[in-house]
């Protein structure tokens, strides 16, 4: 029973692999987040769902996170909540652009987490929301 | 004969154009296209869209800078199909001579030419949350995407038809 258990579950965490270029991106952060954190391992799906789902004061002053414009779903559109114009889903299993092109992914982590967290992500940071989103 | 025949409908048809020229640039749709409607460049001035694409980084209060390759190709497509440079388009050219020689607006909808057209809208037509912002020209005129802004053309959500 326990090895059926051990087989499932990385399977269903890791579902969708990233293509080759965005896979040697996860591994140029893997090592940048190993430089600042010895104890560092693998990103994490989990500590992904909380940074994209906790609310923070953002960059003009009112609550935010990235779910505020990507949904809390996120295989459903979403709605830029500065301008009003509806979003594709992030989701990779509905919409099989995403996390496809990594000059796209790097640009818009840059701006959403300024965004959300006045700040530019870690790279731990950037690696754990793209698992998380992978996983959808 | 056939061809004068043609060649004459066709200056006729570019000296009347009367929306503003279509977006024909597939960087333009994908960067500036992706927070908000993709405004044409013939809704500003030159000297507007170069004052615009120097300060990316503050757009409005979003960061919305580029990498210097694509940044270069944006400026030359906006500068290139500008109002100023496209009189030959009516909105183009009302838009270019409202504005005063001395200012460069970077809000197409802080031109005095925008000004004069919306100043019947009610608060409520903007503020609902299917419109949001005045900025949001899509949401009221149903072929802005094709450049073309008449009156025939507004669906106000809620309200409907301006005619
Ligand atoms: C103010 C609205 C807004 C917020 C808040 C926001 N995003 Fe985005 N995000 C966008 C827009 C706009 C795009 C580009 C349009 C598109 O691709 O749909 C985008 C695109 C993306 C992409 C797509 C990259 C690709 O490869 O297609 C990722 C990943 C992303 N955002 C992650 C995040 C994360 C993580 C956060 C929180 C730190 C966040 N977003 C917060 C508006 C937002
Ligand atoms: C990261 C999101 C984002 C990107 C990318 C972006 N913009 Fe904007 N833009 C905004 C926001 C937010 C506003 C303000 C909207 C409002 O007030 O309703 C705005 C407003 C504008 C306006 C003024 C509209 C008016 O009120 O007349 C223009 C012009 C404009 N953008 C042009 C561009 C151009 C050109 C690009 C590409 C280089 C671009 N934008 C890319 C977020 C963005
Ligand atoms: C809330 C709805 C709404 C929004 C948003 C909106 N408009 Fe308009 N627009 C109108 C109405 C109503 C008129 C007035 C038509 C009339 O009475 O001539 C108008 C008139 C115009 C005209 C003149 C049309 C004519 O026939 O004389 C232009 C050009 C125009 N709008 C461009 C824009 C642009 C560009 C944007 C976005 C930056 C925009 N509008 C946003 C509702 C809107």
């Amino acid at each position: 029973m326990k090895i059926i258990i051990a087989t499932i579950l990385p399977l269903s965490l890791f579902a969708a692999s990233f293509n080759a270029p965005m896979q040697k991106y996860i591994d140029e952060l893997k090592v940048q987040a190993k430089n600042s954190d010895s104890s560092f391992v693998d990103f994490s799906v989990k500590r992904g769902e909380k940074i994209f789902t906790s609310v923070h004061v953002g960059k003009r002053g009112k609550k935010i996170s990235c779910a505020s414009c990507h949904s809390l779903n996120l295989k459903a559109n979403g709605k830029n909540i500065h301008t009003n114009k509806v979003l594709k889903p992030l989701a990779p299993s509905v919409n099989s652009a995403r996390l496809t092109v990594v000059k796209d992914t790097k640009k818009w982590l840059r701006r959403n987490f300024k965004d959300v967290y006045v700040r530019a992500g870690t790279a731990k940071e950037k690696g754990d929301v793209l698992y998380f989103i992978n996983s959808k | 004969m056939k061809n004068i025949v043609l060649g004459a409908i066709l200056t006729v048809s570019v000296s009347f154009a009367s929306g503003v020229k279509p977006v024909d640039n597939q960087l333009y749709k994908k960067e500036c296209a992706s927070c908000h409607f993709g405004f044409q460049p013939g809704l500003l001035p030159a000297r507007s869209w170069v004052k615009l694409m120097n300060n990316l980084e503050n757009h409005f209060g979003d960061d919305a800078s580029l990498d210097k390759n694509d940044k270069k190709l944006l400026v030359d497509y906006l500068v290139k199909n500008s109002s100023d440079r496209a009189m030959n388009y009516k909105r183009s050219r009302k838009i270019t001579s409202s504005i005063f020689g001395n200012s460069t607006p970077i809000r197409i909808t802080k031109t005095p030419y925008f000004i004069r057209k919306h100043d019947e809208l009610r608060v409520g037509m903007v503020k609902q949350k299917e419109v949001g912002s005045i900025s949001n020209c899509i949401a009221c005129h149903t072929t802005a995407n094709k450049g073309i802004y008449s009156e025939r053309a507004i669906n106000i959500p809620n309200y409907g038809r301006w005619e």
